[in-house]
Protein backbone atom coordinates (compact mmCIF):
# COMPACT_ATOMS: atom_id res chain seq x y z
CA UNK A 1 0.00 0.00 0.00
CA UNK A 2 2.71 2.41 1.05
CA UNK A 3 4.79 1.36 -1.93
CA UNK A 4 1.97 2.29 -4.27
CA UNK A 5 1.56 5.75 -2.75
CA UNK A 6 5.29 6.34 -2.88
CA UNK A 7 5.34 5.36 -6.51
CA UNK A 8 2.52 7.73 -7.27
CA UNK A 9 4.31 10.59 -5.56
CA UNK A 10 7.54 9.76 -7.31
CA UNK A 11 5.87 9.78 -10.70
CA UNK A 12 4.83 13.40 -10.40
CA UNK A 13 8.25 14.60 -9.43
CA UNK A 14 10.38 16.53 -11.79
CA UNK A 15 14.14 16.57 -11.32
CA UNK A 16 13.81 20.05 -9.87
CA UNK A 17 11.85 19.10 -6.76
CA UNK A 18 13.70 15.91 -5.97
CA UNK A 19 14.63 17.62 -2.72
CA UNK A 20 11.07 16.97 -1.54
CA UNK A 21 11.55 13.20 -1.33
CA UNK A 22 14.50 13.33 1.03
CA UNK A 23 13.51 12.28 4.52
CA UNK A 24 14.45 15.20 6.70
CA UNK A 25 12.39 15.22 9.90
CA UNK A 26 12.49 18.25 12.18
CA UNK A 27 14.37 17.45 15.40
CA UNK A 28 14.08 20.83 17.12
CA UNK A 29 11.12 19.83 19.29
CA UNK A 30 12.90 16.66 20.43
CA UNK A 31 16.03 18.61 21.34
CA UNK A 32 14.08 21.32 23.10
CA UNK A 33 12.31 18.80 25.27
CA UNK A 34 15.61 17.06 26.01
CA UNK A 35 17.43 20.25 27.04
CA UNK A 36 19.21 20.44 30.37
CA UNK A 37 18.19 23.14 32.88
CA UNK A 38 20.83 25.75 33.77
CA UNK A 39 23.43 24.81 36.43
CA UNK A 40 22.04 25.14 39.94
CA UNK A 41 23.72 25.54 43.32
CA UNK A 42 22.21 23.57 46.21
CA UNK A 43 22.38 23.64 49.97
CA UNK A 44 22.46 20.18 51.44
CA UNK A 45 19.19 19.59 53.34
CA UNK A 46 19.04 19.17 57.12
CA UNK A 47 19.91 15.65 58.28
CA UNK A 48 21.18 14.66 54.85
CA UNK A 49 24.21 12.66 55.93
CA UNK A 50 23.32 9.51 57.77
CA UNK A 51 25.04 6.48 59.28
CA UNK A 52 21.82 4.55 58.91
CA UNK A 53 22.50 1.19 57.25
CA UNK A 54 19.35 1.55 55.11
CA UNK A 55 20.44 4.88 53.64
CA UNK A 56 23.93 3.58 52.91
CA UNK A 57 22.53 0.44 51.30
CA UNK A 58 20.37 2.57 49.00
CA UNK A 59 23.31 4.79 48.11
CA UNK A 60 25.39 1.74 47.34
CA UNK A 61 22.68 0.28 45.13
CA UNK A 62 22.25 3.51 43.16
CA UNK A 63 26.02 3.81 42.78
CA UNK A 64 26.58 0.33 41.39
CA UNK A 65 23.54 -0.13 39.14
CA UNK A 66 22.53 1.30 35.77
CA UNK A 67 18.77 1.01 36.08
CA UNK A 68 15.99 -0.96 37.73
CA UNK A 69 15.48 -3.16 34.71
CA UNK A 70 19.00 -4.53 34.35
CA UNK A 71 19.93 -4.70 38.04
CA UNK A 72 20.70 -8.26 39.13
CA UNK A 73 19.79 -7.83 42.79
CA UNK A 74 16.54 -6.48 44.14
CA UNK A 75 16.81 -2.95 45.51
CA UNK A 76 17.00 -2.40 49.29
CA UNK A 77 14.02 -1.06 51.19
CA UNK A 78 12.95 2.43 50.15
CA UNK A 79 14.05 2.05 46.54
CA UNK A 80 12.05 0.58 43.66
CA UNK A 81 12.96 -0.88 40.31
CA UNK A 82 10.19 1.10 38.65
CA UNK A 83 8.84 4.64 38.70
CA UNK A 84 5.22 5.59 39.38
CA UNK A 85 4.53 5.49 35.63
CA UNK A 86 5.85 1.93 35.39
CA UNK A 87 9.05 2.84 33.55
CA UNK A 88 12.32 1.44 34.91
CA UNK A 89 13.98 3.72 37.45
CA UNK A 90 17.37 5.01 36.34
CA UNK A 91 20.08 4.44 38.92
CA UNK A 92 23.39 6.35 39.09
CA UNK A 93 25.69 3.97 37.25
CA UNK A 94 28.47 5.87 39.02
CA UNK A 95 30.66 2.79 38.73
CA UNK A 96 30.84 3.36 34.98
CA UNK A 97 33.26 6.18 35.75
CA UNK A 98 34.45 5.67 39.36
CA UNK A 99 36.20 2.98 41.32
CA UNK A 100 35.08 2.49 44.94
CA UNK A 101 35.24 -0.35 47.51
CA UNK A 102 33.88 -3.58 45.99
CA UNK A 103 33.37 -2.11 42.50
CA UNK A 104 33.05 -4.62 39.70
CA UNK A 105 34.12 -3.60 36.19
CA UNK A 106 34.52 0.05 37.08
CA UNK A 107 35.57 2.80 34.66
CA UNK A 108 38.18 5.48 35.27
CA UNK A 109 36.80 8.65 33.68
CA UNK A 110 36.21 10.06 37.17
CA UNK A 111 38.49 9.95 40.22
CA UNK A 112 38.82 6.82 42.36
CA UNK A 113 36.47 7.22 45.33
CA UNK A 114 37.99 4.38 47.38
CA UNK A 115 38.77 5.25 51.01
CA UNK A 116 37.10 8.61 50.42
CA UNK A 117 36.52 9.52 54.05
CA UNK A 118 40.11 9.04 55.16
CA UNK A 119 41.67 10.55 52.06
CA UNK A 120 39.37 13.46 51.33
CA UNK A 121 37.12 14.23 54.28
CA UNK A 122 39.35 13.68 57.32
CA UNK A 123 42.12 15.65 55.63
CA UNK A 124 39.69 18.54 55.22
CA UNK A 125 39.97 18.95 51.42
CA UNK A 126 36.33 17.97 50.98
CA UNK A 127 33.16 18.25 53.01
CA UNK A 128 29.68 16.75 52.74
CA UNK A 129 28.28 19.89 51.08
CA UNK A 130 30.92 19.59 48.33
CA UNK A 131 30.07 15.95 47.63
CA UNK A 132 26.33 16.70 47.70
CA UNK A 133 26.70 19.54 45.19
CA UNK A 134 29.01 17.46 42.99
CA UNK A 135 26.41 14.71 42.65
CA UNK A 136 23.41 17.07 42.43
CA UNK A 137 24.98 19.30 39.76
CA UNK A 138 28.73 19.06 39.10
CA UNK A 139 28.69 22.00 36.68
CA UNK A 140 28.74 24.50 39.56
CA UNK A 141 32.38 24.01 40.50
CA UNK A 142 33.50 22.71 37.10
CA UNK A 143 31.85 24.12 33.98
CA UNK A 144 33.69 21.62 31.76
CA UNK A 145 32.94 18.52 33.84
CA UNK A 146 32.35 15.18 32.14
CA UNK A 147 30.27 13.98 35.08
CA UNK A 148 26.52 13.35 35.00
CA UNK A 149 23.94 15.78 36.40
CA UNK A 150 21.60 14.06 38.85
CA UNK A 151 19.32 16.48 40.70
CA UNK A 152 18.76 19.54 38.48
CA UNK A 153 17.37 17.32 35.73
CA UNK A 154 15.17 15.31 38.09
CA UNK A 155 17.01 12.02 37.55
CA UNK A 156 17.17 11.69 41.33
CA UNK A 157 15.49 13.30 44.29
CA UNK A 158 17.14 15.02 47.27
CA UNK A 159 17.00 11.94 49.42
CA UNK A 160 18.73 9.82 46.80
CA UNK A 161 21.53 12.36 46.49
CA UNK A 162 21.82 12.25 50.30
CA UNK A 163 21.92 8.43 50.20
CA UNK A 164 24.75 8.54 47.65
CA UNK A 165 26.65 11.16 49.65
CA UNK A 166 26.25 9.09 52.83
CA UNK A 167 27.50 5.98 51.04
CA UNK A 168 30.60 7.66 49.58
CA UNK A 169 31.49 9.20 52.96
CA UNK A 170 30.86 6.02 54.95
CA UNK A 171 33.77 3.91 56.20
CA UNK A 172 33.63 0.69 54.20
CA UNK A 173 35.19 -2.70 54.75
CA UNK B 1 53.40 0.35 25.67
CA UNK B 2 51.58 2.51 28.16
CA UNK B 3 50.98 -0.55 30.31
CA UNK B 4 54.69 -1.29 30.36
CA UNK B 5 55.43 2.19 31.61
CA UNK B 6 52.82 1.87 34.33
CA UNK B 7 54.18 -1.50 35.36
CA UNK B 8 57.73 -0.22 35.43
CA UNK B 9 56.63 2.71 37.54
CA UNK B 10 54.78 0.50 39.98
CA UNK B 11 57.63 -2.04 40.15
CA UNK B 12 55.12 -4.58 41.29
CA UNK B 13 54.45 -7.77 39.44
CA UNK B 14 51.25 -8.39 41.36
CA UNK B 15 49.76 -5.03 40.42
CA UNK B 16 50.81 -5.44 36.81
CA UNK B 17 48.92 -8.70 36.81
CA UNK B 18 45.81 -6.87 37.90
CA UNK B 19 46.21 -4.26 35.17
CA UNK B 20 46.61 -6.96 32.54
CA UNK B 21 43.49 -8.74 33.70
CA UNK B 22 41.56 -5.49 33.53
CA UNK B 23 42.64 -4.71 30.01
CA UNK B 24 41.42 -8.06 28.87
CA UNK B 25 38.00 -7.42 30.36
CA UNK B 26 37.15 -4.92 27.63
CA UNK B 27 37.05 -7.84 25.21
CA UNK B 28 37.07 -11.39 26.54
CA UNK B 29 39.44 -13.92 24.96
CA UNK B 30 36.44 -15.59 23.32
CA UNK B 31 35.35 -12.22 21.88
CA UNK B 32 38.83 -11.56 20.59
CA UNK B 33 38.89 -14.95 18.85
CA UNK B 34 35.50 -14.20 17.32
CA UNK B 35 36.72 -10.79 16.18
CA UNK B 36 39.74 -12.35 14.45
CA UNK B 37 37.51 -14.89 12.77
CA UNK B 38 34.99 -12.28 11.59
CA UNK B 39 37.82 -10.13 10.28
CA UNK B 40 38.60 -12.95 7.86
CA UNK B 41 34.99 -13.40 6.95
CA UNK B 42 32.86 -10.35 7.76
CA UNK B 43 29.16 -11.37 7.79
CA UNK B 44 28.27 -7.91 6.47
CA UNK B 45 29.90 -8.76 3.12
CA UNK B 46 26.62 -10.55 2.39
CA UNK B 47 24.65 -7.41 3.17
CA UNK B 48 26.84 -5.35 0.86
CA UNK B 49 26.31 -7.90 -1.92
CA UNK B 50 22.55 -7.72 -1.34
CA UNK B 51 22.87 -3.94 -1.36
CA UNK B 52 24.48 -4.14 -4.78
CA UNK B 53 21.57 -6.18 -6.09
CA UNK B 54 18.96 -3.86 -4.59
CA UNK B 55 20.75 -0.77 -5.84
CA UNK B 56 21.12 -2.23 -9.32
CA UNK B 57 17.40 -3.02 -9.51
CA UNK B 58 16.38 0.36 -8.16
CA UNK B 59 18.80 2.81 -9.73
CA UNK B 60 22.09 1.56 -11.16
CA UNK B 61 25.44 3.32 -11.09
CA UNK B 62 24.84 5.13 -14.38
CA UNK B 63 21.58 6.77 -13.37
CA UNK B 64 22.98 7.48 -9.93
CA UNK B 65 26.07 9.26 -11.28
CA UNK B 66 23.89 11.22 -13.69
CA UNK B 67 21.55 12.34 -10.92
CA UNK B 68 24.59 13.54 -8.93
CA UNK B 69 25.99 15.23 -11.99
CA UNK B 70 29.33 13.39 -12.05
CA UNK B 71 31.08 11.09 -14.51
CA UNK B 72 30.80 7.43 -13.61
CA UNK B 73 34.57 7.14 -13.55
CA UNK B 74 34.79 9.96 -10.99
CA UNK B 75 32.07 8.47 -8.80
CA UNK B 76 34.37 6.79 -6.23
CA UNK B 77 36.31 9.97 -5.50
CA UNK B 78 33.07 11.97 -5.34
CA UNK B 79 31.45 9.52 -2.92
CA UNK B 80 34.46 9.76 -0.59
CA UNK B 81 33.51 13.40 0.03
CA UNK B 82 30.09 12.85 1.64
CA UNK B 83 28.20 14.31 3.41
CA UNK B 84 28.25 17.18 0.94
CA UNK B 85 26.09 19.86 -0.62
CA UNK B 86 24.35 18.59 -3.74
CA UNK B 87 22.57 20.96 -6.06
CA UNK B 88 19.37 18.96 -6.79
CA UNK B 89 18.77 18.66 -3.03
CA UNK B 90 19.71 22.27 -2.33
CA UNK B 91 21.28 21.16 0.92
CA UNK B 92 23.94 19.01 2.56
CA UNK B 93 22.95 15.35 2.36
CA UNK B 94 24.20 11.90 3.36
CA UNK B 95 24.73 9.02 0.95
CA UNK B 96 21.45 7.45 2.12
CA UNK B 97 19.59 10.62 1.21
CA UNK B 98 21.13 10.62 -2.29
CA UNK B 99 19.76 7.10 -2.72
CA UNK B 100 16.31 8.48 -1.92
CA UNK B 101 16.82 11.22 -4.50
CA UNK B 102 18.04 8.77 -7.13
CA UNK B 103 15.11 6.42 -6.53
CA UNK B 104 12.66 9.29 -7.00
CA UNK B 105 14.43 10.44 -10.14
CA UNK B 106 14.16 6.90 -11.52
CA UNK B 107 10.45 7.05 -10.61
CA UNK B 108 10.85 4.18 -8.20
CA UNK B 109 9.49 3.80 -4.66
CA UNK B 110 11.67 5.76 -2.24
CA UNK B 111 13.16 3.52 0.47
CA UNK B 112 12.88 4.76 4.05
CA UNK B 113 16.08 5.68 5.89
CA UNK B 114 15.16 3.21 8.63
CA UNK B 115 14.67 0.28 6.25
CA UNK B 116 17.01 -2.71 6.06
CA UNK B 117 17.24 -2.19 2.31
CA UNK B 118 18.55 1.33 2.83
CA UNK B 119 21.29 0.15 5.20
CA UNK B 120 22.43 -2.41 2.66
CA UNK B 121 22.32 -0.02 -0.29
CA UNK B 122 24.14 2.69 1.66
CA UNK B 123 26.89 0.22 2.53
CA UNK B 124 27.18 -0.85 -1.09
CA UNK B 125 27.28 2.69 -2.45
CA UNK B 126 29.91 3.68 0.11
CA UNK B 127 31.94 0.56 -0.70
CA UNK B 128 32.28 1.91 -4.25
CA UNK B 129 34.71 4.35 -2.63
CA UNK B 130 36.74 1.64 -0.86
CA UNK B 131 40.42 2.50 -0.96
CA UNK B 132 39.70 6.22 -1.34
CA UNK B 133 40.44 8.52 1.58
CA UNK B 134 37.55 10.36 3.24
CA UNK B 135 37.74 13.80 1.69
CA UNK B 136 34.90 15.84 3.17
CA UNK B 137 35.34 19.56 2.48
CA UNK B 138 33.80 21.56 5.30
CA UNK B 139 34.90 24.82 3.71
CA UNK B 140 33.42 24.03 0.28
CA UNK B 141 30.52 26.47 0.72
CA UNK B 142 28.47 28.22 3.38
CA UNK B 143 26.12 25.24 3.69
CA UNK B 144 28.98 22.99 4.75
CA UNK B 145 30.36 25.62 7.09
CA UNK B 146 26.98 25.94 8.77
CA UNK B 147 26.57 22.19 9.08
CA UNK B 148 30.01 21.77 10.65
CA UNK B 149 29.13 24.41 13.20
CA UNK B 150 25.76 22.84 13.95
CA UNK B 151 27.40 19.40 14.21
CA UNK B 152 29.86 20.61 16.80
CA UNK B 153 27.03 22.24 18.72
CA UNK B 154 24.99 19.01 18.74
CA UNK B 155 28.11 17.07 19.76
CA UNK B 156 28.79 19.33 22.71
CA UNK B 157 25.26 19.99 23.96
CA UNK B 158 24.62 18.39 27.33
CA UNK B 159 21.10 17.02 27.47
CA UNK B 160 18.94 14.01 28.32
CA UNK B 161 18.37 12.04 31.49
CA UNK B 162 21.95 12.28 32.76
CA UNK B 163 22.95 15.65 31.34
CA UNK B 164 25.66 14.13 29.15
CA UNK B 165 26.87 15.17 25.71
CA UNK B 166 28.77 13.19 23.09
CA UNK B 167 31.74 15.21 24.25
CA UNK B 168 31.40 13.88 27.82
CA UNK B 169 32.75 10.56 26.59
CA UNK B 170 34.54 11.45 23.36
CA UNK B 171 36.45 14.63 24.19
CA UNK B 172 40.19 14.52 23.51
CA UNK B 173 41.13 14.63 27.19
CA UNK B 174 39.44 11.33 28.09
CA UNK B 175 40.05 9.21 25.01
CA UNK B 176 41.46 5.84 26.05
CA UNK B 177 39.95 5.99 29.54
CA UNK B 178 37.33 3.46 30.45
CA UNK B 179 33.58 3.73 30.75
CA UNK B 180 32.85 0.60 32.76
CA UNK B 181 35.12 -1.79 30.89
CA UNK B 182 34.90 -0.06 27.52
CA UNK B 183 37.91 1.97 26.40
CA UNK B 184 36.63 5.24 24.95
CA UNK B 185 37.56 5.44 21.28
CA UNK B 186 39.13 8.46 19.63
CA UNK B 187 36.58 8.89 16.86
CA UNK B 188 39.17 10.44 14.55
CA UNK B 189 42.11 8.12 15.14
CA UNK B 190 43.49 5.88 12.40
CA UNK B 191 42.52 2.71 14.26
CA UNK B 192 38.93 3.92 14.80
CA UNK B 193 38.51 5.92 11.59
CA UNK B 194 34.82 6.27 12.36
CA UNK B 195 33.83 7.84 9.03
CA UNK B 196 35.72 5.33 6.87
CA UNK B 197 34.59 2.17 8.65
CA UNK B 198 30.79 2.52 8.89
CA UNK B 199 28.48 0.88 7.86
CA UNK B 200 30.04 -1.86 9.94
CA UNK B 201 29.09 -5.23 11.34
CA UNK B 202 28.58 -4.80 15.10
CA UNK B 203 29.38 -8.00 16.96
CA UNK B 204 27.31 -6.98 19.97
CA UNK B 205 24.28 -6.44 17.71
CA UNK B 206 24.91 -9.23 15.22
CA UNK B 207 24.02 -6.93 12.36
CA UNK B 208 25.32 -4.22 10.09
CA UNK B 209 24.80 -0.69 11.38
CA UNK B 210 25.21 2.70 9.68
CA UNK B 211 27.16 5.56 11.25
CA UNK B 212 24.06 7.57 12.07
CA UNK B 213 22.46 4.48 13.65
CA UNK B 214 25.65 4.11 15.71
CA UNK B 215 25.17 7.67 16.95
CA UNK B 216 21.64 6.74 17.97
CA UNK B 217 22.95 3.74 19.91
CA UNK B 218 25.24 6.02 21.94
CA UNK B 219 22.29 8.37 22.51
CA UNK B 220 20.21 5.45 23.76
CA UNK B 221 22.91 4.18 26.11
CA UNK B 222 23.58 7.60 27.57
CA UNK B 223 19.87 8.53 27.93
CA UNK B 224 19.95 11.26 25.28
CA UNK B 225 16.72 11.52 23.26
CA UNK B 226 17.25 9.89 19.89
CA UNK B 227 17.58 12.42 17.04
CA UNK B 228 15.77 11.03 13.94
CA UNK B 229 17.76 9.85 10.91
CA UNK B 230 17.94 12.42 8.13
CA UNK B 231 17.23 15.41 10.37
CA UNK B 232 19.45 18.46 9.93
CA UNK B 233 21.04 17.79 13.31
CA UNK B 234 21.84 14.18 12.47
CA UNK B 235 23.39 15.09 9.11
CA UNK B 236 25.36 17.84 10.87
CA UNK B 237 26.67 15.33 13.43
CA UNK B 238 27.81 13.12 10.56
CA UNK B 239 29.58 16.10 8.97
CA UNK B 240 31.34 16.86 12.24
CA UNK B 241 32.48 13.27 12.93
CA UNK B 242 33.46 12.65 9.31
CA UNK B 243 35.61 15.76 9.35
CA UNK B 244 37.44 14.43 12.44
CA UNK B 245 38.54 11.38 10.49
CA UNK B 246 39.29 13.14 7.21
CA UNK B 247 42.03 11.38 5.26
CA UNK B 248 41.41 7.92 6.66
CA UNK B 249 40.85 5.16 4.14
CA UNK B 250 37.34 3.92 3.39
CA UNK B 251 36.94 0.19 4.09
CA UNK B 252 33.35 -0.97 3.91
CA UNK B 253 32.01 -3.04 5.58
CA UNK B 254 33.84 -2.35 8.84
CA UNK B 255 33.92 -4.65 11.84
CA UNK B 256 33.20 -3.32 15.32
CA UNK B 257 32.67 -4.66 18.78
C1 LIG C 1 30.34 9.89 32.76
C2 LIG C 1 31.27 9.84 33.84
C3 LIG C 1 30.81 9.95 35.28
C4 LIG C 1 29.72 9.39 35.90
C5 LIG C 1 28.66 8.48 35.30
C6 LIG C 1 29.77 9.82 37.27
N1 LIG C 1 30.85 10.61 37.48
FE1 LIG C 1 31.45 11.42 39.28
N2 LIG C 1 32.98 12.38 38.36
C7 LIG C 1 33.33 12.25 37.03
C8 LIG C 1 34.45 13.11 36.73
C9 LIG C 1 35.12 13.26 35.36
C10 LIG C 1 34.79 13.77 37.94
C11 LIG C 1 35.93 14.77 38.16
C12 LIG C 1 35.66 16.09 37.50
C13 LIG C 1 34.69 16.88 38.29
O1 LIG C 1 34.87 17.01 39.49
O2 LIG C 1 33.75 17.39 37.70
C14 LIG C 1 33.84 13.28 38.94
C15 LIG C 1 33.85 13.67 40.29
C16 LIG C 1 33.06 13.11 41.28
C17 LIG C 1 33.15 13.40 42.70
C18 LIG C 1 34.14 14.37 43.35
C19 LIG C 1 35.37 13.67 43.82
C20 LIG C 1 36.30 14.66 44.45
O3 LIG C 1 36.40 14.63 45.67
O4 LIG C 1 36.87 15.47 43.73
C21 LIG C 1 32.19 12.65 43.34
C22 LIG C 1 31.90 12.62 44.83
C23 LIG C 1 31.48 11.91 42.32
N3 LIG C 1 32.04 12.19 41.08
C24 LIG C 1 30.42 11.05 42.56
C25 LIG C 1 29.65 10.44 41.55
C26 LIG C 1 28.40 9.74 41.79
C27 LIG C 1 27.76 9.52 43.14
C28 LIG C 1 27.93 9.34 40.56
C29 LIG C 1 26.65 8.64 40.21
C30 LIG C 1 25.44 9.25 40.61
C31 LIG C 1 28.91 9.76 39.58
N4 LIG C 1 29.92 10.44 40.21
C32 LIG C 1 28.81 9.49 38.21
C33 LIG C 1 32.70 11.44 36.09
C34 LIG C 1 31.52 10.72 36.30
C1 LIG D 1 28.37 7.70 28.30
C2 LIG D 1 29.43 7.64 27.35
C3 LIG D 1 29.18 7.98 25.90
C4 LIG D 1 28.43 9.00 25.35
C5 LIG D 1 27.65 10.10 26.08
C6 LIG D 1 28.55 8.86 23.92
N1 LIG D 1 29.33 7.80 23.60
FE1 LIG D 1 29.90 7.19 21.71
N2 LIG D 1 30.89 5.59 22.51
C7 LIG D 1 31.03 5.31 23.86
C8 LIG D 1 31.78 4.08 24.02
C9 LIG D 1 32.16 3.43 25.35
C10 LIG D 1 32.07 3.61 22.70
C11 LIG D 1 32.81 2.33 22.33
C12 LIG D 1 31.86 1.19 22.48
C13 LIG D 1 32.35 -0.13 21.98
O1 LIG D 1 33.54 -0.31 21.80
O2 LIG D 1 31.48 -0.96 21.78
C14 LIG D 1 31.49 4.58 21.78
C15 LIG D 1 31.56 4.48 20.39
C16 LIG D 1 31.13 5.45 19.50
C17 LIG D 1 31.28 5.39 18.06
C18 LIG D 1 31.93 4.26 17.29
C19 LIG D 1 33.40 4.49 17.11
C20 LIG D 1 33.99 3.46 16.16
O3 LIG D 1 34.04 3.74 14.97
O4 LIG D 1 34.37 2.39 16.62
C21 LIG D 1 30.74 6.54 17.55
C22 LIG D 1 30.68 6.93 16.09
C23 LIG D 1 30.22 7.31 18.68
N3 LIG D 1 30.47 6.63 19.84
C24 LIG D 1 29.57 8.54 18.56
C25 LIG D 1 28.91 9.17 19.62
C26 LIG D 1 28.03 10.32 19.45
C27 LIG D 1 27.75 11.04 18.16
C28 LIG D 1 27.55 10.62 20.70
C29 LIG D 1 26.54 11.67 21.11
C30 LIG D 1 25.28 11.63 20.49
C31 LIG D 1 28.14 9.69 21.64
N4 LIG D 1 28.95 8.82 20.94
C32 LIG D 1 27.92 9.70 23.01
C33 LIG D 1 30.57 6.10 24.90
C34 LIG D 1 29.74 7.22 24.78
Amino acid sequence: MRKVTMLAIATFLSAADVSQVIESPDATAILKKDALPAPKAYVMPEGCISNDAGAIARGKYIFHNLNGKDAKQNPPEGLSRTLADGKPKQMGNCVACHNIEGADGYGNIGPDLTNYKALYMDSGVRDAQFVYQKIADPRIDNGQTHMTVNLTNGLMNEREVCDLTSYIMAVKK
Amino acid sequence: MRRLTVCAALLSAALCGVLNAEEKMSMSDADKAMYAELLENNPAEMDVAEGEQLFGDLIGAEGYAKMLGVNEKDLAAYLAGFPRYVEPAKKVVTLSQTIQMAAATAKKPVPKLESKEMVKMTAYVKSLANGEKTSIDVKANKHMEQMLKLGQQVFEERRGGRGLSCNSCHSADIVGQRLRMQPLPDLGAKETAAAGTWPAYRMTQSQMVTLDKRFQQCMNNALLAKIPLGSREMVALEVFITNKTKGNEIQIPGLKR
